[in-house]
């Protein structure tokens, strides 16, 4: 059943098992064509397993689904170093910690600097702060002067 | 310039599959 797979499926992501994942969110899409979880699924595990090709394959097929799976698409175009692109989706966005650090990565590429830093700013009044936030907003220091 | 470390890569979550096992 469509319960059964899912109990699979997670099993799969609790374990980090990448391909699998994909496999069995195939499985539950030949049943439940459209289902929104399994599309996640997909495309979370072929990011995560650097198949950023495959990622945006599957990010296209599910199209005209009413998905919004926007901030995958413009890490995929991150990625791709298509900066403009990922920027131009971004600016829509709902601007989650992903979304912010997703902004600054690509600010810091372009070397905006300055926008870099706001953004790190915004997660930082979110109270999202870790060691490797400190590192890239040093990175940014230093390559803004 | 240094490299920045690939942040949301690290945020990129699984959606949550609690309600539909
Ligand atoms: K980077």
């Amino acid at each position: 059943s469509l319960e059964d797979l899912f109990a699979t499926l997670n099993r799969h992501v609790d374990n980090n098992d990448l391909a699998k994942v994909v496999k069995v969110a195939d499985q539950v899409l030949a049943i439940a064509p459209g289902d929104e979880d399994a599309i996640r699924c997909k495309v979370v595990a072929l990011i995560r397993s650097e198949a950023i090709d495959k990622a945006l394959n599957a990010i296209k097929a599910a199209s005209s689904l009413p998905i919004d799976l926007s901030s995958y698409k413009a890490y995929c175009l991150y990625r791709q170093n298509k900066l403009e692109e990922a920027l131009d989706l971004i600016r829509g966005l709902e601007k989650t910690p992903m979304v912010l650090h997703l902004e600054s990565q690509i600010f810091y590429r372009l070397g905006k600097m300055d926008s870099c830093i706001d953004s790190y700013e915004k997660l930082q009044k979110l109270k999202i702060d870790s060691d490797d936030l400190k590192a890239n907003i040093m990175a940014s220091l230093v390559a803004g002067g | 310039s240094p490299i920045v470390l690939d942040i949301a890569y690290n945020s990129i979550e699984f959606p949550s599959l609690e309600n539909r096992m």
